[in-house]
């Protein structure tokens, strides 16, 4: 067994060995990717897992680094530019992928890919009739 | 400051260009002579090809150190870089199929399914999946 094997194991087995824990927070996560169009809280969430709140996004936060909120907002944002670049206007878009707010969804669009997604949407647009 | 390349070290440019490519499935982006045999050359991902670009530096050949780096990683079984994968289990079954070797079959640890292959200019590589 290589170094790389033997200290994988070992992090596992101390780390990574509640395989319930697992299984539920790997759940979550399939949830929020099969309802990220919905409207999803902490609350419904741990419902789904009969888990509290407060348990759920310490476990969340342990196994993916990040936040169910940062999580579920990271994947319609990844979910709104494949629409955009579908042609799927901006207002339709941002309804589709769960935001309720034109407004906060351009900002947050903005702020993390650079352009907003009107300008987003142009150039996809522009770069597909190039390509056919 | 923008993240737009990772390098990766090889012991053979054109040979780490048709295996990255034909093998793996890159696509070349860029290909510059910068002196004597040694080029710049980039590569995307087919999905991604305005993403992040891969290098393949020659680094290991003209700088002592590096190869000893790259040597001892290997050495030990530790994969020099990562990428992600939609599902770990096809990937193996496909680059087994073409001759690949990997040094770890598909496992999980977490929340995340990996396995860990030979790139053939020096490097373990691994590809991952989020479960």
């Amino acid at each position: 067994m290589t170094f790389f094997e033997s200290e994988i194991k070992r992090i596992k087995e101390s780390n990574f060995s509640n395989e319930k824990q697992i299984e539920t927070v790997i759940g979550i996560k399939n949830f929020i990717d099969n309802n990220y169009d919905t409207k999803l809280n902490l609350d419904f969430l741990s419902h789904t897992r009969y888990v509290s709140k407060y348990h759920l996004l310490r476990l969340f936060k342990k196994y993916y680094g990040l936040t169910p909120r940062q999580y579920l907002i990271d994947t319609r944002i990844e979910k709104s530019k494949l629409k955009l670049s579908d042609g799927m206007s901006v207002t339709e878009t941002c309804y589709a992928v769960g935001f309720e707010s034109v407004g906060s969804f351009s900002t947050l669009f903005k702020s993390r890919t650079g352009k907003t997604p009107s300008k987003y949407r142009k150039e996809q647009l522009s770069r597909s009739k190039l390509n056919s | 400051m923008r993240v737009t390349i990772i390098s990766i070290p090889v012991r053979d440019q054109e040979k780490a260009l048709q295996f990255y490519t034909n093998t793996l499935g890159f696509i070349k982006k860029k290909d510059a002579p910068i002196d004597g045999e040694n080029r710049w050359i980039t590569l995307v991902s087919k999905d991604a090809q305005d993403g992040i670009e891969i290098l393949l530096e020659p680094a290991p050949l003209h700088f002592e150190p590096c190869k000893v780096f790259q040597d001892a990683l290997v050495k030990a079984g530790i994969p020099y870089t990562q990428f992600e994968v939609d599902s770990v289990d096809s990937e193996y079954e496909r680059l087994t199929n073409l001759g690949v070797e990997f040094s770890i079959k598909p496992s999980t640890f977490g929340t995340v399914k990996y396995a860990v292959f030979n790139d053939t200019c020096g490097n373990y590589i691994q590809i991952a999946e989020t479960l």
